[in-house]
């Protein structure tokens, strides 16, 4: 074979090889995502009876009653299995109503089962489909734990106060390790980073005993020291290198021209500052936000929005279709936050060239 | 009225690393004065003592008779051109220049006037609009000295504004400056290690060396009756040059010796040496008070080591043992290296300087 030849096919096996592989990545990031998404939206009968998991979440449902020994038999339309399941057997029309409505999240009027099962009475099988309410998990998620508002408010409450924490004492303190001398300087500055060595859970015990002895277990304010004693470690790395990137002529020149050292520091010092420490809000946002370990111990009562999805997980009675619609409700706080910072992470004032 | 005054000011930063040591200075009113002096002698602390950026260890500071020592530098009524401009990035020129205006509580009206004039004076005003990373050097350099004079200050202070600057562009701002400083009448206190520019420029200059100051004076002063052989060295391009001489008596009358050259001289001058009693003298000259000759009428014969050419002038180096001595003469008549040259002296332009200490006799 000529060599221009072989080495086109070479370069286009390489490409398409490439090509694969990154689709194969980002499919596995990407499907998890999906599937979070399509089953906040699927009713527990879609969740649990279909198997294996359909790709979309259905619009409609398709029911069948006939006439049985105990009254009525229901069957509900199995997508993947590609026929009628039986689920219920009852003369109890109450509880068929709002059976039909938990198992299937179709609401029924009770008019309406009544004439299907008047027909049902004359002899005949009835077959008929409903109309699912597609987001009745999101105000179910809410109504099944009455905490979960409240545990909302709590999470973005944290964040925020976390956020406050670390980058006022972060900043502070990268500041001191970018403009001054001291000793003990080197080494204090590699120990701001040894914090965050230690596991989480495991320090969230020993955690709880003090926020307990301090009065905060179980306030939203104590759970977000415990979360700041890693962002203030990495804040400061990060800001005390871009406050050495910020020359100090800057600050004195606004010393000179009527502010005091306070004064250069907000006028001049933070704005140059901002991209960095919007990128230290964001660390500090992310570590506080999504973290259910430390929160679970250190929360009984007052839980933060994780801990509450969390609860659906667990046990046999788990709803994790519930668990998925507080998962995307958790997801939007974050999008905005990030559609919000982003601004000043991507804001640069055309450098700082002196 | 806007006159500095500097009383035992010093400033130390470690154990035996002292800045300046114990300086008294006076600067007055409308002067242009200008510290000058090498690396490391204390011309730069000096001058951030006097804007408030460094704490005095002792001694005082009076601006106008008012003691701002302890005053921080927004308090001081001074403003300050830095070596890196040090021009906000982040804001526009215009708010450069006004920055400082705004928390004077001004009117928007009566700062955007004064911003304006001072960007006509500095000649920016097209540029008012664009952030500094849009601008050269020298445009930024601009804006710092637009954003200076906008505060209209007591003293105003320079740290080496023109050493960023290309060679031409330097030569230009001076004269600029200068023009300024005539305008604006502005009391400045302007720090190099440039001796011409400091020449060109000064009312007064201040030479400092270790953190003390050898000489204060005009630059006719440090330049014809320099305090010392430092200063001689310092001052002048090509520099003074300098002889190790005897001293001998004759008759009321001073002969010098050297190996070279045996230099009488007159009466007056003898009279100049008259406290000296040490055998040995410094003897300094400088390159334009060298002359050439007509053979066998100079103090003595010399082959030319190097001529470098100055346009209408050019510069002789002759070798004399292991020294170089430079003497600068009119183009016309060329010289040539190799050719021997006779030499004299200018009598009226000889410095002594004593021979252990170095200042002058």
């Amino acid at each position: 074979m000529k060599r221009e030849v072989k080495r086109g096919i070479f370069r286009a096996a390489k490409t398409t090889t490439l090509y694969i592989l990154v689709t194969g990545v980002a499919m596995i990031i990407l499907f998890p995502i999906y599937f979070l998404v399509t089953m906040s939206f699927m009713s527990d009968f879609e969740m649990y009876n279909e198997w294996p998991l359909p790709l979309l979440p259905s619009f409609t449902m398709h029911f069948k009653i006939e006439k049985s020994d105990k009254g009525y038999l229901l069957y509900i339309y199995n997508r993947m299995d590609k026929k009628y399941l039986d689920v219920l057997n009852t003369d109890d029309r109450e509880y068929m109503t709002s059976f039909i409505k938990r198992k299937t999240n179709c609401p029924i009027s009770r008019e309406k089962l009544n004439s299907i099962l008047a027909e049902v009475d004359r002899g005949k099988t009835v077959e008929f489909k409903l109309r699912k309410n597609i987001v009745l998990n999101y105000s179910l998620f809410f109504r099944l734990k009455q905490d979960a508002w409240p545990a909302l408010v709590r999470s973005i409450y944290t964040a925020l106060a976390t956020i406050g924490i670390s980058l006022i004492i972060g900043g502070m303190g990268g500041y001191a390790f970018a403009r001054y001398v001291f000793r003990g300087k080197n080494i204090l500055k590699l120990s701001v980073l040894f914090v965050r060595m230690f596991p989480a859970v495991a320090t969230a015990i020993p955690a709880a005993i003090i926020l307990g002895n301090m009065g905060l277990y179980d306030r939203p304010i104590g759970l977000s020291f415990i979360y700041s004693i890693g962002s203030i470690g990495l804040t400061i790395w990060i800001t005390a290198s871009i406050f050495m990137s910020i020359p100090v002529e800057l600050e004195e020149a606004a010393q000179i021209f009527g502010t005091s050292r306070l004064g250069a520091f907000w006028h001049v010092t933070m704005p140059l500052a901002l991209p960095g420490l919007a990128a230290c809000a964001m660390y500090a946002f992310i570590g506080s936000w999504n973290e259910y370990a430390q929160a679970i111990i250190l929360t009984q009562f007052n839980p933060t929005f994780p801990v509450v999805v969390f609860e659906y997980v667990l046990g046999a009675n788990g709803m994790e279709h519930l668990a998925t619609a507080g998962g995307m409700i958790l997801a939007i706080p974050a999008v905005i936050f990030y559609l919000f910072i982003r601004r000043y992470i991507l804001r640069m004032w055309g450098g700082v060239r002196v | 009225m806007a006159n500095l005054r500097l009383e035992n000011l010093s400033k130390r930063f470690s154990r035996r690393v002292w800045g300046v040591k114990k300086m008294d200075l006076l600067v007055n009113d409308k002067e242009f004065l200008v510290l000058l002096g090498p690396s490391g002698c204390g011309k730069t602390t000096t001058l951030r003592l006097v804007a408030g950026l460094e704490e005095a260890t002792t001694g005082s500071i009076y601006i106008d008779d008012v003691d701002v020592t302890d005053f921080p530098p927004r308090k001081r009524d001074i403003s300050m051109v830095f070596q890196s401009y040090a021009v906000w990035p982040h804001m526009r020129v215009y708010d450069n220049i006004a920055f400082a205006l705004r928390f004077k509580k001004l009117s928007s009206d009566e700062i955007d006037r004064i911003v304006r004039e001072v960007a006509d004076m500095v000649k920016i005003s097209n540029l008012l609009k664009r952030f500094p990373d849009q601008l050269s050097g020298g445009q930024r350099q601009r804006v710092a000295l637009a954003r200076a004079l906008a505060v209209k200050p007591k003293i105003f202070l320079l740290d080496e504004p023109l050493s960023n600057l290309d060679a031409k562009l330097r030569v230009v701002m001076r004269t600029e400056l200068k023009a300024i400083h005539q305008q604006t009448q502005a009391t400045s206190i302007f720090v190099t290690h440039d001796q011409s520019e400091a020449m060109s420029m000064a009312d007064r200059i201040v030479i400092m060396r270790d953190g003390e100051i050898v000489q204060i004076g005009s630059p006719d002063d440090v330049y014809f009756k320099s305090a010392d052989v430092f200063v001689a060295g310092f001052i002048g391009t090509p520099p003074t040059n300098f002889f190790e001489v005897e001293v001998e008596r004759t008759g009321g009358l001073v002969v010098l010796k050297n190996p070279f050259f045996t230099l009488r001289l007159d009466e007056k001058r003898s009279r100049l040496l008259d406290g000296y009693t040490k055998q040995k003298l410094t003897l300094g000259v400088r390159p334009e008070d060298i002359v050439i000759t007509k053979r066998g009428e100079g103090l003595f014969d010399e082959r030319v080591l190097v001529v470098e050419p100055q346009g209408s002038q050019q510069i002789v180096a002759l070798k004399l043992d292991d020294k170089i001595v430079k003497l600068v003469s009119p183009r016309i008549p060329r010289v040539e290296p190799g050719e021997s040259v006779s030499i004299a002296f200018n009598y009226e332009r000889l410095h002594f300087f004593d021979i252990d200490t170095g200042r002058r006799v």
